[in-house]
């Protein structure tokens, strides 16, 4: 008696769990926390699965190989970027451009926003930089030395824009044409370096957050 | 196991090193006040048993079990506000006698803990904090203490106070004839008071070991001689944080009682992922020079009579692929006009935000004033008016530019130069998932719940009329269908049993009570525990909009599993105003317990006038007041903590003028709401949410018809208080 009650138990979970939410409903609906944290998290799962999937299917490509293949593809002006937070370089083209600001995108629509090579914001990282108001900029593009106030804006997540404010000193870097940029604040301190010509960032690694980390820039295509 | 540990990590991770999490306030400086690392069995910052002034970092949602060989205690604690924690604790207490026979020796309780820090620690002031445990409950925990804390060492931190009540080792037995749940104001603070203290030393970054000396003589559990008080009034435990959010404990009380404890919190401000896992939103494009496109400049194409579907056509696939309907739009030379439906952003300026951006890359350059009207159920809530060449100007800076920038206005209802979009209506939505029904706090079965499957649809007929309903099929579960409590004085003195519910089915007198009042709420498990389909909800309701400021909404059908009628609303809200007022009138049957579209005999006209008021700091204030289901009149009061990000924690209580008898245990209707966004925990755009309400206990005085679709959450997404306080994401 009670083994079939268990089993009929055992059928219907398995039967309930089969039809895991399907439907076109809007967002908007009120859910019982379990089940969400369920589909969250079966969500999740197949998320890293299908990552992984990707992953093995695309053969394993130096960063020479996707520039080159980049720019003999996509028109458009091209940054390479790399992520070394998150272990990923990438080519990312440019989708928009207003004044001296550009939108680079990757075709996982992540952007990446630059003010003429200078890092002013992240976009679908899940640790965006919403925008960067670098103080230090000018001198960086003369390659003078000086101090400035950098103010990094983040998307905090109890919804709000934050700003994380850095006392930052611009001066030479140990190489020849290196413009290094120290900056700190709030208990933490960071580095960023540039190569500047005639007052464009071509190569640089900058600091975007701290949990996205530094990033390398590098121009391909103007 | 693998799903388990994404989930956690999904839901709890901390993500940001606390050096910068400190630093990520608004304000210059950092506004906490002294932070506890250590929750006490009662879930407040504290020792083992006795509390301290410490605090929890503001908005912590967080919960505890401390289960020892004298109680197991469940709490649910929340950092209301800076300086104010609060608890609600459902405890199993040995040692005591139920009414209830078969239940063996132990009762189970309810209780509510308000802690206030008065004082903050600074240079050699110690941390000064009062507070009332159990204060408002049966009176087994109930007690008050003043307590002051000081950080010696950075490792080290000790406090002492004085305790009244169960604090200073007194029972105050409840009144037999008291059912309970009101503030016992008049036993605060009386009696003779102790002394308790504690140490804790933080041994290493996760581990804490505490010492304390206290002065509870566990009166309630060990009077009958059923359990013994421990031997020493001095208490140690150990807690191991083993990441920011879980804390393990293992303690003794008195070095003969063992006990363990569980506990964990969530902050608000401790997103996996912060900025959300949306993709990133096209950027603005930018209006050519005048010279390069004359024609575009000039306007002359608003005379064309293709322009505008061409453009709206561009722009409805635009808006939907960022989750938004473009209902209706209006287009002139200079001005155009973008009516949306918002179903995927739950901070509602990301949704203006993306609109705006695609309208500069679809517009002629000729137009210059961009209106970005916001539809909720066919009704306009708002409209954000911005200049084009602000949006191009302001792209990717500091969003509180772009809001000095904005207008937000009222919504004219219907402008006649709106053309609707072709092809959006009649709409088809539909759904079918797993359900999970839950029931707590029943002292038999603790913990009842269903499984089952649920189909959901809705057809919108045109916006604003909308038909929708579910049907469920109940899998497993352990809920049954049931009578009510048989009230004692009719079952020879004996309590806790039920009517079953064929006798309770078959005898339509038993609906009413003895003293009177109708069942309205008191027989909620007859609905429950069906093995064949229900019809929880099947109605169709019209939205609609007479005036700017005023929206209607009526519905008919079955409005909620226990009842059925119509449902008839008013609110006035103005989009820049934080106060509204609103009028509700139901006419409503009571369904039938087991035929899906029977009904019963009970039928009822409950009415309610309202109130409500959104503070700047994230609070709502709401007042009803009016006529409940079992005809008592009387009020509820409802306080709503609300973050920019969707999280929302409130608490309600409504007394009517029934009286405490009528009403039974518990004296008057309360509980406290619970509601998170999917988003927040798993980063994917979503305006789904999940949440509950915990009552404390479910009776027939304060009840009210549970229809859904009220007008005020509809309204408010896009209205000046909540829009602004989430402006933060609008060139996310």
């Amino acid at each position: 008696m009670t083994t079939t009650r268990i089993h009929r138990a055992a059928l219907s979970t398995l039967l309930i769990a089969g039809l895991a939410a399907c439907g076109n409903q809007d967002g908007g609906q009120d859910a019982n926390p379990l089940l969400i944290a369920a589909r969250t998290a079966a969500g999740g799962v197949s998320a890293m699965r299908g990552d992984k999937a990707a992953q093995a299917q695309a053969p394993a490509r130096t960063p020479e190989q996707m520039a080159a293949e980049a720019l003999r593809v996509n028109p458009a002006p091209l940054v390479m970027v790399g992520f070394e937070s998150l272990g990923r370089t990438q080519v990312m083209a440019m989708t928009g451009q207003n004044g001296a600001m550009r939108t680079y995108m990757a075709p996982s629509k992540e952007a990446l926003i630059l003010r003429d090579g200078m890092v002013v914001g992240t976009r679908g990282l899940g640790h965006d930089l919403s925008v960067a108001e670098p103080g230090t900029e000018a001198l960086i593009r003369a390659g003078r030395s000086g101090t400035a106030r950098r103010v990094m804006r983040y998307y905090s997540g109890d919804g709000l824009e934050r700003p994380l404010s850095f006392d930052c000193t611009v001066g030479p870097g140990p190489k020849p044409g290196v413009v290094l940029e120290s900056c700190e604040g709030h208990g933490a301190r960071f580095q960023n370096s540039f190569m500047p010509q005639g007052g464009h960032l071509p190569v640089s690694r900058q600091w975007a957050g701290p949990k996205l980390g530094y990033v390398t820039i590098q121009v391909l295509r103007p | 196991m693998r799903a388990h540990s994404m989930l956690t990590r999904r839901l709890l991770a901390s993500t940001v090193p606390v050096a910068l999490l400190l630093g990520l306030g608004t304000s210059p400086a950092r506004t906490d006040p002294l932070i506890g690392d250590v929750l006490n069995s009662y879930g407040l910052p504290g020792g083992v048993e006795t509390p301290t002034a410490e605090m929890l970092p503001d908005g912590t949602l967080g919960g505890t079990l401390s289960y020892n060989g004298l109680g197991r205690r469940h709490n649910v604690i929340f950092q209301l506000h800076p300086r104010i924690t609060t608890a609600l604790r459902y405890s199993r207490v040995e040692g005591m006698k139920d009414h209830i026979e078969d239940l063996g020796n132990h009762i189970w309780d309810r209780s509510f803990d308000i802690r206030f820090q008065v004082l903050d620690e600074a240079g050699w002031r110690p941390a000064v904090a009062v507070g009332l445990q159990d204060f408002m409950g049966t009176g087994v925990y109930s007690g008050e203490y003043i307590v002051a804390s000081k950080t010696i060492t950075p490792r080290l931190r000790a406090s002492l106070g004085i305790g009244w009540g169960r604090l200073a080792g007194e029972y105050r037995r409840p009144d037999s004839d008291d059912e309970g749940g009101k503030p016992n104001v008049d036993e605060w603070f009386s009696g003779s008071p102790k002394p308790f203290g504690s140490i804790a030393w933080q041994a290493t970054d996760k581990l804490s070991l505490v010492a304390e000396y206290s002065s509870d003589e566990y009166v309630p559990e060990s009077r009958d001689g059923l359990e013994e008080a421990p031997g020493s009034q001095f208490n140690l435990g150990a807690y191991y944080t083993f990441n920011p959010q879980y804390q393990l404990g293992l303690y003794t009380l008195g070095g003969d009682v063992f006990g363990a404890q569980f506990s964990f919190a969530l902050n608000p401000r401790n997103a996996p992922f912060p900025s959300g896992l949306e993709k990133a939103p096209a950027p603005v494009r930018p209006r050519p020079a005048p010279a390069a496109d004359p024609e575009g400049w000039s306007g002359a194409w608003s005379a064309d009579p293709t322009a505008q579907p061409a453009i709206q056509t561009v722009l409805k696939d635009a808006l939907a692929d960022e989750g938004q309907m473009l209902e209706s739009m209006s287009l002139s030379a200079n001005r155009a006009e973008v009516r949306i439906r918002n179903t995927r952003y739950i901070q509602h300026s990301e949704a203006v935000g993306r609109t705006a951006r695609l309208m500069t890359r679809a517009l002629p350059p000729s137009v210059e004033t961009l209106v970005i009207t916001s539809n909720a159920e066919g009704m306009a809530t708002s409209s954000v008016v911005l200049k084009r060449s602000d949006v191009e100007r302001l792209e990717n800076t500091e969003a509180g530019r772009i809001a000095t920038a904005a207008e937000l206005v009222d919504a004219t209802p219907r402008p006649g130069d709106l053309v609707r979009t072709p092809g959006l209506f009649p709409r088809f939505r539909w759904n079918l998932a797993p359900y999970l029904d839950i029931g707590l706090f029943d002292p038999e079965d603790p913990l009842r719940y269903e499984v089952g499957a649920e189909v959901k649809a809705s057809y919108e007929l045109m916006p604003g009329l909308i038909l929708s309903g579910s049907l469920r099929q109940r899998a497993f579960g352990n809920m049954d269908q049931s009578g009510p409590a048989i009230p004692p004085e009719l079952n020879g003195g004996v309590r806790g049993d039920h009517y079953t519910a064929e006798e309770y089915e078959a005898d339509p007198s038993l609906e009413t009570s003895p003293e009177g009042v109708p069942r309205v709420r008191s027989d909620t498990r007859m609905y429950t525990g069906r093995t064949s389909p229900t019809i929880p909800e099947l109605t169709l309701a019209w939205y609609a909009q007479p005036t700017e400021q005023v929206y209607t909404r009526v519905t008919v059908g079955l409005l909620e599993r226990a009842y059925g009628g119509v449902s008839g609303e008013v609110l006035w809200k103005p989009a820049n105003s934080p106060l509204a007022f609103g009028a509700e009138v139901n006419r409503v049957k009571k369904r039938d317990f087991d035929d899906m579209f029977g009904f019963r005999d009970y039928e009822v006209t409950t009415g309610h006038l309202s109130a409500y008021y959104e503070f700047a700091n994230g609070f709502t204030a709401q007042l009803d007041v009016g006529k409940y289901l079992a005809g008592d009149k009387g009020a509820t009061v409802t306080l709503t903590r609300e973050f920019a990000n969707g999280w929302r924690v409130g608490a309600f209580a409504t007394k009517t003028d029934m009286s405490d008898e009528e009403f039974g245990n518990g004296s008057f209707d309360k509980g406290i709401t619970i509601s998170l966004p999917i988003t927040w925990a798993a980063g994917t755009p979503t305006r789904d949410r999940a949440g509950s309400t915990l009552r404390s206990l479910s009776r027939d005085g304060g009840a009210r018809v549970d229809v859904s679709g009220r007008l005020y959450d509809k309204v408010r997404d896009a209205q000046s208080v909540k829009l602004y306080q989430g402006w933060g994401r609008f060139w996310r």
